[in-house]
């Protein structure tokens, strides 16, 4: 009976009621989708940076990831290379050899990232292929550049055009390479774009002078979820002269920055959530204050304090979880909206490039997140109704009675 | 004042005084009252506006406390006891009915008085069943399922009655019940309540200055500046 006087209230006055569902809904539907798109975003990063560059898991030689110099490249990949071809059901792998060096066309020169691969393999590994906007991705061992369109840009160099690539050797002299750029690519991250370019693993060992070095494998899984497991099983086969670093280990202000994201995150949910509390103990007050006198009545006929307090929080619960429901239909709703297409952000494309994100963050759905929310919502409407309830009962049965 | 009087007394008010807080201002509300109801009593307390009588009425019924003076209801101090103890004889021991009927305007005649059995516990079947049998005995069961705002005052007033007691108090207390109502409303109302009091034995302390009322009283008290200044059988 507490429940049907609590929910005839909530209809009693539609107006307030709704004004009160509403703004909840708007909190669950903003927290939820601010959720849903920032892990989206947060992923995109992540796995764009894997994806394009780093991949899942490295082996270096011990001290490459500190100090990523020529010196510090492996001498004998070919144990390496051994224990990842007997790993081969369970991941891809590729090799890769690169240095600091100096691209220049006759306009311009530019400090890079020269990465050396095995163009067939790093397919499976990376998607700097997928990339390319104009001409190819590396065809052969030949001399050819892979140069993202900022550099492009930069040389004043387009397709067909020819390149010098220098770097030092270990002996200190500088090697050079003349290389025809046959792709020009671009990823989504601007910062990434300007310090990279890619030449066949040959070539570069060939100006290097540097024959049968690797600087690093990279390893694709099969499994995504295999990342943890085949690191320590490498771990455990591989000595103390190499190290074994899954993306966590590489990206470490990336996997950092994550967190702190999610920290900010939870203080604009705080702040949300504090600003609807005040909202629901300023209406729920309202509401309570304007029934002071069937408050006082109630007392009178002996309702017990205990009760009315329960009452008034049945109340909130009701309009809390009413909210929640529609706010979490509305999300899910929109999830579903925008779980295919995602959301496409070309007006602040240029903002979110150096962010590393993509131009279209697609949501995800995180069922840990939205449980949470399902119950903590209810509980803090209630939350929100414990001063209005206590106010409530504090009230002089007379002075109650009395009031109109 | 022998054995059998003290068995046969409900409230006794002892030497009390009621100064209300007027902003500052202390307002001697009530002085020097002293008073017993004997159980089946039906006793009308009369007086100009302002006299105290729902001072006094609220006193007796624990809504209001005393600010000197004690009083008890079956022989026990309500000085004593807690809030919530407090609630507790009113819900088992009290009815009150007040002059502007104060049913609560979203449940129905029926759930009206269902309510104070509900705060008993008692189960909803039963609730159901002794609410319907009550509104029949008080004529009044073709309002059932009507909420307050489509009764008239004389059917809410009746409904108010049949809520102060269904759960069988000892006492009940009507503070002007008849003001808002026609005379030949009131004099209905009053027939109803004289047969509880009759049949159901159930005490009755009203306030008053409806003639009707007065004339039925069985014991007339006037009430001035917050003192009796008469009692007497009616
Ligand atoms: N809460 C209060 N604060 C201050 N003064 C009060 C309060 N309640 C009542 N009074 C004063 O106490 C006195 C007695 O009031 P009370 O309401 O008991 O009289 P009453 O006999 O019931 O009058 P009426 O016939 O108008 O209902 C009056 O002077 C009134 O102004
Ligand atoms: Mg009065």
């Amino acid at each position: 009976m507490i429940s049907k006087i609590a929910w005839r209230n909530i209809l009693r006055n539609k107006r307030r009621s709704l004004i009160l569902i509403t703004s909840i809904v708007i909190g669950v539907v903003a927290a939820v989708l601010t959720d849903m798109f920032s892990t989206g975003m947060m992923e995109q990063m992540l796995t764009n940076q894997i994806s394009a560059d780093a991949g899942y898991i490295q082996i270096h030689k011990k001290g490459y990831q500190a100090d990523p110099i020529l010196e510090n490249s492996m001498t004998d990949p070919q144990t390496v290379d051994n224990l990842l071809i007997a790993e081969k059901d369970s991941l891809d792998f590729s090799k890769r050899l690169r240095t600091f060096g100096l691209v220049s066309s006759a306009y311009n020169s530019s400090g890079v990232s020269i990465v050396g691969i095995i163009p067939d393999q790093e397919k499976k590994i990376t998607t700097i292929w997928k990339h390319v906007a104009t001409g190819t991705y590396l065809t052969s061992q030949e001399n050819q550049v892979l140069i993202s369109s900022a550099i492009a840009e930069k040389l004043h160099a387009g397709l067909g055009d020819k390149v010098v690539i220098m770097a030092s050797r270990l002996d200190g002299s500088i090697g050079s390479e003349a290389c025809r750029v046959v792709g020009i690519y671009e990823t989504f991250d601007s910062g990434f774009d300007q310090t990279h370019i890619y030449i066949p693993l040959q070539i570069v060992e060939q100006m290097l002078s540097a024959q049968n070095k690797v600087s690093e494998f990279v390893i694709a899984p099969k499994n995504q979820k295999d990342v943890s497991g085949i690191v320590a099983r490498l771990r455990l086969e591989l000595d103390h002269s190499y190290e074994v670093m899954s993306y966590e280990d590489m990206l470490p202000l990336f996997v950092a920055q994550i967190k702190i994201y999610d920290s900010t995150m939870f203080i604009l949910y705080l702040i949300i959530g504090i600003a609807l509390l005040f909202g629901i103990i300023n209406t729920m007050l309202m509401a309570v204050m304007e029934r002071t006198h069937e408050f006082g009545v109630d007392m009178a006929v002996g309702m017990p304090n205990r009760k009315i307090f329960r009452m008034i929080l049945v109340e909130a619960f009701f309009i809390g979880v009413i909210g929640t429901a529609i706010g979490m239909g509305i999300s899910y709703v929109s999830y579903l909206e925008f779980a295919s297409t995602g959301w496409n952000l070309a007006a602040f494309s240029e903002s979110l490039k150096s962010f590393g994100a993509g131009t279209t963050i697609y949501p995800v759905f995180v069922m840990s997140s939205i449980l949470l929310k399902v119950l903590i919502i209810p509980l803090a409407t209630v939350a929100g109704a414990v001063y209005p309830a206590v106010r409530a009962v504090r009230l002089h049965p007379v002075e109650a009675i009395r009031a109109t | 004042m022998n054995v059998n009087d003290m068995n046969s007394e409900i409230v006794r008010v002892e030497n009390v005084g009621k100064v209300y807080d007027d902003n500052g201002i202390p307002v001697n509300a009530l002085h020097g009252i002293n008073l017993t109801v004997a159980k089946r009593d039906f006793s009308v307390i009369a007086g100009p506006s302002g006299s105290g009588k729902t001072t006094l009425l609220n006193i007796v019924g624990t809504l209001d406390t005393p600010t000197s003076g004690n009083v008890f209801l079956d022989g026990e101090n309500i000085a004593d006891k807690k809030r919530r103890e407090l609630a507790d004889i009113r819900l088992k021991k009290i009815g009150f009915v007040f002059q502007a009927y104060n049913l609560n305007p979203v449940l129905s005649a029926l759930e009206n008085i269902e309510f104070t059995m509900m705060l008993r516990g008692i189960p909803s079947d039963e609730r159901k069943r002794r609410g319907l049998a009550l509104m029949e005995q008080l004529g009044i069961g073709e309002l059932v399922n009507k909420r307050p705002n489509e009764m008239s005052g004389g059917q809410q007033q009746r409904v108010a009655v049949a809520r102060a007691i269904s759960n069988d108090p000892r006492l009940v207390l009507a503070d002007e019940p008849t003001a808002n109502l026609d005379s030949a409303t009131a004099a209905k109302l009053l027939d109803l309540m004289e047969k509880l009091n009759h049949e159901n034995g159930i005490t009755f302390v009203f306030s008053s200055h409806d003639p009707q009322v007065i004339e039925r009283a069985h014991r007339l008290l006037i009430l001035k500046d917050g003192q009796i200044i008469s009692d007497k059988k009616n």
